[in-house]
């Protein structure tokens, strides 16, 4: 990837449950002296060269607001949050830790924290369960039905993919609604 | 009382009783925050993700309503719904208060 000594531009992938792991690689970014830019296509993360700095990166996903972003993104600034942008229904955010009296986040109950995670989960999972119980899972009776063992078991394949997905996010879901670990 | 709100509001978390507590002044999401800061000394500051959740949840469950929106900031307040679940939520806070002092017969 380009980079540049002012600019870099590196690839990091995280699922979505991993919002909490990528808020954590962008304070540490900005510590040693690289401020987050933006984020791109599957996952570009943008830097500039920076002053280092403590700064907390937060991460909001909430569809409500994409009706009305503006008096959203308000409420954030009113409370010393800077928008930086939205990107595959997040929104991001950031504040300088030397702003705050202790380590503060966009969320202040874990009732809210929670909120958040359902809707993650509802708007991300929820597509991909449409997909898998309409397409994938009737593609497969009918392939069977046919005789067409190859192109099942093709489809057999990317259901347990598909599967292995749900659990796992399920199972952090779980975890998390019993404290949080 | 529908049954649902009232499970969903007795006992209600500390962030929604603040701003059912606040609606009863017109009033905008920051406006709480402020208001709680003031009211308990600097102690409870409200998080703006927290704020704007919870605002729009508690406006479709009907305990509070939005008025209008003046400069991107929308203003809310409470409803006869939510006057009810906030009497019901002091009343019980009220019990637990009286029960610690050992107050009770």
């Amino acid at each position: 990837m380009k980079n540049s000594n002012y600019c870099k531009k590196l690839f990091r992938y995280f699922s979505i449950f991993e919002y909490e792991k990528e808020e954590q690689y962008l304070r540490e970014m900005h510590k040693s002296g690289w401020k987050f830019i933006k984020v791109t296509g599957l996952g570009i993360y943008h830097f500039e060269k920076c002053t280092p700095e403590d700064v907390v990166y937060q991460l909001d996903y909430n569809q409500d607001a994409q009706k009305n972003p503006d008096e959203y993104r308000q409420m954030f600034s009113d409370c010393g949050w800077e928008y930086l942008q939205s990107y595959a229904g997040y929104s991001y955010f950031r504040k300088s830790a030397a702003e705050m009296r202790e380590d503060e986040g966009i969320f202040c109950d874990e009732e809210s924290k929670l909120m958040m995670m359902e809707r993650v989960l509802k708007g991300r999972m929820t597509p991909l369960l449409i997909l898998f119980f309409c397409c994938l899972m009737p593609q497969c009776v009918i392939q069977i039905t046919l005789g067409n063992y190859p192109v099942a078991a093709l489809h057999g394949a990317l259901m347990g993919i598909y599967l292995a997905v749900f659990i796992f996010c399920a199972k952090k879901y779980i975890n998390m609604k019993n404290g949080r670990k | 009382m529908d049954q649902h709100i009232k499970k969903v509001y007795v006992p209600m978390t500390e962030t929604a009783f603040y701003i059912l507590l606040c609606l009863r002044e017109p009033n905008h999401g920051y406006g709480i925050v402020q208001t709680v800061e003031k009211l308990t000394e600097g102690t409870i500051r409200l998080a703006p993700g927290t704020m704007y959740g919870s605002l729009s949840k508690m406006e479709k469950d009907g305990v509070i309503r939005f008025i209008r929106e003046e400069d991107k900031r929308k203003i809310y307040q409470i409803t006869d719904l939510g006057e009810e679940v906030l009497a019901l939520e002091i009343k019980r806070i009220e019990r637990l208060y009286k029960i610690a002092k050992g107050e009770t017969k």
